[in-house]
């Protein structure tokens, strides 16, 4: 295992080292090692046809494939630059209590085969992961879907929480047919988000392939309706840009984008999963008093006040009446109390404490100063950080505990841990949360 | 590879067949213990673990309110695998119950292990002594080298003369039996399973030679049970490090020497001792116990267009090659190949059969392509299959044809007596003919001189 | 130990992470354990061995939880098969000197707690890079030996380690050695699937580990195991850090309170019931008070 690793290693580090044009053998020598990752273009399998764009100039005017792996890691790490800095400064402050409609345009455009293999199947795969990720990311929110064709909006599931029912709903309706029509879908959208509480954050997106829309009145004035009502209103277009969808999320304060292609619009779909900040503006805020239930042991016998019938193991017991609920999150029956599970709860915390982007150690800052010294593993998976040649890895170094991480431990702590093992490992960190909490 | 016939007699099998006396006296030593332990099913294992610390027989009742409901045929098939290896000892008690318990020998051996953790068979040499040892890449070389000579050796016969083994030429008939056959005057040739053989991983192979070697080693003197557990123990010893060749017996020494030149171990020679290093074939030994999936790294891309690259230095890979493809050129570290239909019928013919040449190509996959699933692309073995077919579409079946029946009632008789036997291939009452199998000619024709008279 | 070329694995491979809580006020409390610190080791010890035994691509790691700090302790994987025990405690004192050493400077009253949240972020990150390993590895699971307290400072980074642990499809087993359950680790198994078990008799401590936590996730699917008692599923508010079953959620940002607070402390919301123009108005008060 641990020689795999370091060939890895060791292949990244010599691209590197190729790009400042020193040894370029080296280089060679090592892609004949490589244990897959490290394709050379012509061996990975044919996927795209735009094979001309993984190439890039280097400083001698050669060819050379990018490199993926640093790159990723860049691309991150910019990411990551641009949401701390937007969120520092000012507390953040999100809408993390979210009812989203998403609207799929299933008019004739989205038959168009420019997606391979049609708009309308890459359109649904990339919502069903997106329905998956927004309910990660965002506890006690609610999805529905709407559908467009032959000028009619349809609403496909009302609002809900459960992920399946709506990725089975959107998979059994692929069919398209028919003009588009914005304001429809508007419409019928305005009407179901009118009736949610008023913490609620009210949002649209529209997945729109047709160049043109259909409408049976005038839309300015639906467009005005939204915006009253505080409902943000994004689109992704799948063609080219229309001005009435621009206007639309200019109005209501949504994003407009265009998917270049499909790795693209997955990008584009899944920037709408983490709560934006802006939203918060949108709605009231307010205390609600919520109780968090036990899960009762397996095999205990008891009745249910939501079916009222007895049943055997699961089921949650209210903090305050001790009733007993089936499910959650719901409102207790006996004495109206607002049931949710702490996880489903705690899936957003992560929002409101994000751990400070690492910093770069390059080797270059170490040559010069010999004197910080570099740790021989990575503190969190204990991969070495040296290579081969006991020459020191590209790694991290968290600002507040000072230990260093490996590029991939990076990734893992900022995407999906969301905990920095150095700090959390240290007694004194408690007190460091403490002071950012008060 | 179950599909494959040779194979299907498993190593353990062996061991569980061996006599009660024998089987138990093996599990003094305490690594063959644990080479047992670590080649049980799952669920076995963990039997064996729970009951580690019980000194008193468990019911077989209380044993099956383990498992839940579907996993009661994975229940029967860990017990059955236990009894037969005489691990538990079943016995009925008083109540008319069936009971188990663990060996206690072999109880005793566990629990120690447990204690103290794992030891090493032997101390392994001061460096100091042991200049020059081989860097594990070499010793890699080395086996892979000596097993490649041995197997072109094996099926190869009448190439004598490049690389003697130390095996004599009675011991090499032993292995060759079955692998190969030979008519009168006329080179060896490969058998059904001699191709089988040879698209086997190594692993397998090496156990079919093992096998070989112990089942016909009472012959030669030695005791097929001090066999398994010195190759068992063998196992157990770090790869690359050197063993002081004293600490064996002579029928040990004797035997190691025939490793070596299966590969297993290197020998040398130093100023006053000698040692052998055990290679990876050796540690790897009781890893293949366990009837698992193996992986090594590979070394064939199959294209859509039907081209093999093997990048391999192997004259046995080419050799393996050729049995299904052409071989189209060869560079130093590299073979072309094209898979053919004229090639695939060839192999066929010889008994190889399509899924196992897919199967060959699949886990020998270079691990760039491995990665890719399917790792052979789909028409290619779409088209093996489908070429396979093709020579079963006509089946021959030997038969003798019948025509100007004197009466209607004779035809008729004779259609229901080959009937009856099994033997009727085509009926026409209109022109009264009548074709049936060759094997029942001779009732037939009984029959139809009875109907004569 | 692992070949590299010829990597042979079958569903049984398990990757077992152990996290064994150091806490030296637990241990050295006789009250809140009926088991001392060196029987706990040597239990422990044998229930790696076992573990190592079962399978010889088994790989084991042992990341010590300590009062003021965490580290790995032992991994099979780079170690030599005999004195296994001898490297492991060798190691382990190391840890324990180095742990107090950093204790010295502020005294605790009561048990007090360990770093779970640490321990477990090791053990994910050292997951993360198993399964980077390329396609065949052995099938990570986490074993908490745990006997401390909950600390409710820990709360949310012990529940997103949880979460990233359900995401990557790795259980969390607890084995709880305290008087009191855990509702952290009881959380933490409900949610990714683990077995969560207080033993009675800690002297079997060793049947318990290799008869429940020993089973491999293979095997799971046909074993009885023992199902959880009830999962205590409060959380801790983020003012006091009081362990709460009932509170009051900020509508905005989700944080927990266990009182009616005016204004919120984590995302800076000012509550109202009755406010029709409230959006405009408690924004631009809360950027003149942040300014």
């Amino acid at each position: 295992m641990n020689n795999f690793e370091y060939r890895e290693i060791n292949n990244g580090d010599g691209r590197r080292l190729n790009r400042e044009a020193e040894e370029e053998e080296e280089d060679d020598e090592e892609d004949d090692e490589g244990n897959g990752r490290g394709l050379d273009a012509w061996e990975r399998a044919y996927a795209d046809d735009r094979s001309w764009e993984a190439l890039q100039e280097d400083e001698s005017g050669l060819l050379r494939p990018i490199d993926n792996k640093t790159l990723y890691h860049a691309q991150y790490r910019r990411r990551l630059r641009s949401l701390s800095s937007s969120s520092t400064g000012s507390r953040i402050q999100k809408g993390l209590i979210r009812y989203l409609y998403i609207v799929v345009d299933l008019s004739r455009a989205a038959a168009e085969m420019d997606f391979k293999p049609s708009r309308m199947v890459v359109v649904a795969k990339q919502i069903e992961a997106f329905i998956r990720e927004f309910f990660d990311q965002n506890p006690l929110s609610q999805i529905g879907l709407v559908t467009i064709k032959d000028g009619v909006a349809q609403c496909l599931t009302d609002l809900g929480g459960s992920p399946e029912s709506h990725v089975k709903a959107l998979m059994g309706k692929l069919e398209c047919s028919g003009d588009s029509s914005l304001q429809n879908a508007l419409d019928l959208v305005h009407d179901y988000l009118c009736q949610i509480p008023s913490y609620g954050h009210r949002e649209v997106l529209f997945l729109y392939s047709a160049l043109s829309t259909c409408d049976p009145g005038d839309i300015m004035e639906t467009i005005q309706k939204c915006k009253k009502s505080k409902i943000r209103c994004s689109v992704i277009g799948l063609s080219a840009e229309i001005f009435i969808c621009k206007y639309l999320c200019q109005e209501t304060g949504g994003s407009y984008s265009i998917a270049l292609d499909e790795s693209h619009l997955k990008d584009l779909v899944l920037e709408h999963a983490p709560p934006p900040p802006a939203i918060a503006e949108f709605a009231i805020a307010n205390l609600i008093k919520m109780g968090f239930p036990q899960r009762a042991a397996e095999g205990v016998i008891s009745i249910c006040s939501c079916h009222k019938e007895a049943k055997v193991g699961g089921g949650y017991t209210c903090p305050r009446c001790k009733a007993r609920v089936c499910e959650l999150p719901t409102e207790c029956r006996i004495c109206g109390l607002t049931l949710v599970s702490s996880p489903h709860l705690a899936r957003s915390f992560h929002h409101l404490f994000p751990i400070t982007p690492f910093d770069d150690v390059s080797p270059s800052t170490l040559s010069k100063n010999p004197h910080h010294k570099l740790p021989k593993n990575c503190f969190g998976c204990q991969q070495s950080l040296r290579d081969p040649g006991n020459k020191p890895c590209p790694c991290v170094v968290c600002p507040k505990c000072k230990q260093h991480f490996c590029l991939d431990c990076d990734i893992y702590i900022h995407e999906s841990l969301h905990n920095c093992p150095g700090c959390e490992s240290f007694s004194q960190s408690k007190s460091v949360s403490g002071t950012m909490e008060e | 590879m179950p599909q494959v016939k040779i194979i299907a007699k498993n190593f353990m099998d062996m061991v569980a067949s061996l006599p009660a006396m024998k089987l138990d006296k093996l599990y003094d030593n305490a690594f063959i213990c644990e080479a047992i332990l670590r080649s049980l099913p799952p669920l076995a294992k963990k039997y064996v673990l729970q009951m580690l610390y019980i000194d008193v027989p468990v019911s077989a009742k209380s044993m099956q309110e383990w498992v839940l409901a579907d996993g009661f045929s994975k229940h029967n098939v860990a017990i059955d695998r236990l009894i037969q290896l005489r691990l538990f000892t079943e016995a009925v008690d008083r109540k008319k119950e069936t009971t188990y318990r663990l060996n206690p020998t072999f109880q005793i051996n566990l629990q120690k292990h447990i204690i103290h953790g794992g030891v090493l068979p032997r101390e392994p040499m001061p460096s100091n002594i042991t200049v020059r040892l081989p860097s594990l890449e070499d010793l890699d070389a080395y086996a892979a080298e000596q097993w490649e000579c041995f197997l072109l050796h094996l099926i190869s016969s009448s190439t004598q003369g490049e690389k003697t083994t130390n095996f004599s030429s009675s011991l090499m008939k032993i292995f060759q039996r079955g692998l190969l056959s030979q008519r009168d005057k006329e080179p060896p040739k490969l058998t059904e399973s001699g191709f089988q053989f040879l698209l086997m991983d190594t692993n397998a192979q090496l156990w079919y030679i093992i096998r070989e070697y112990i089942t016909n080693s009472e012959e030669r003197g030695l005791d097929s049970a001090d066999l398994i557990s010195f190759m068992l123990e063998l196992s157990f010893h770090v790869t690359g490090e050197a063993y002081n060749m004293n600490t064996l017996t002579d029928s040990q020494r004797n035997v190691i020497k025939d490793l070596a030149d299966l590969g297993l171990v290197k020998l040398q020679q130093g100023r006053k001792e000698s040692w052998f290093i055990p290679t990876k074939l050796a540690t790897n030994l009781s890893i293949s116990l366990s009837d698992t999936a193996s992986r090594k790294l590979g070394f064939v891309v199959v294209e859509t267009n039907f081209r093999v690259y093997a990048y391999s230095t192997s004259k046995l890979h080419c050799e393996i090659l050729r049995l299904f493809s052409r071989v189209e050129y060869q560079l130093p570290n590299l073979i072309v190949a094209a898979i053919t239909k004229e090639n695939l019928y060839n192999a066929f013919e010889n008994g190889i059969m399509a899924e196992q040449i897919i199967s060959f190509l699949q886990q020998n996959a270079h691990p760039r392509v491995a990665e890719r699933v399917p790792s052979v692309p789909e028409n290619v073995t779409d088209q093996i299959r489908l070429w396979e077919s093709d020579m079963n579409r006509v089946e021959i079946t030997p038969a003798h044809f019948y025509d100007e029946f004197p009466t209607r009632e004779v035809f008729d008789a004779a259609c229901d007596f080959a009937r009856e036997y099994g033997g009727l291939l085509w009926e026409d009452s209109k022109t009264m003919r009548l074709v049936v199998k060759a094997e029942i000619l001779m009732h037939m024709r009984d029959f139809l001189r009875r109907e004569k008279q | 130990m692992t070949p590299v070329t010829q990597k042979l694995y079958t569903d049984d491979v398990s990757l077992l992470m152990v996290l064994l809580d150091t806490n030296p006020f637990f241990w050295s409390t006789s009250k809140s354990t009926s088991l001392s610190f060196s029987n706990f080791i040597s239990h422990v010890l044998a229930f790696l061995n076992s573990v190592l035994l079962l399978n010889q691509f088994n790989q084991v790691v042992v990341i010590a939880t300590g009062f003021n700090t965490c580290d790995y302790v032992y991994d099979s994987s780079s170690s030599p098969t005999n004195q296994r025990a001898e490297t492991l405690l060798r190691k382990f004192e190391e840890f324990v000197v180095k742990d107090e050493q950093l204790s010295k400077e502020d005294s605790v009253d009561g048990i007090g707690n360990s770093l779970l949240s640490g321990s477990l972020s090791m053990a994910l990150c050292y997951i993360q890079r198993v399964f980077r390993s390329g396609s065949l590895h052995p099938q990570p699971r986490i074993l908490c030996l745990h006997g401390s307290p909950d600390g409710p400072g820990q709360y949310v980074a012990v529940m997103n380690a949880i979460f990233s642990a359900q995401r990557s499809m790795v259980p969390i087993d607890s084995c709880v050695l305290g008087v009191q359950h855990s509702a952290f680790l009881q959380q933490a198994s409900y949610i990714t699937g683990g077995v969560y078990l207080k033993p009675q008799q800690l002297d079997g401590l060793f049947q318990y580990l290799s008869t429940v936590f020993g089973t491999d996730l293979h095997s799971r699917r046909f074993l009885q195991l023992p199902k959880p008692v009830g999962v205590d599923f409060r959380a801790s508010c983020f003012c006091h850090k009081n362990t709460i079953d009932m509170g009051y959620i900020c509508s905005v940002c989700l944080s927990i309170f266990c009182k009616h607070h005016k204004k919120c402390s984590t995302c800076g919301s000012v509550f109202g019931q009755a406010q029709t123009n409230a959006p405009s108005t408690s924004n631009q008060k809360r950027k003149t008070a942040d300014t």
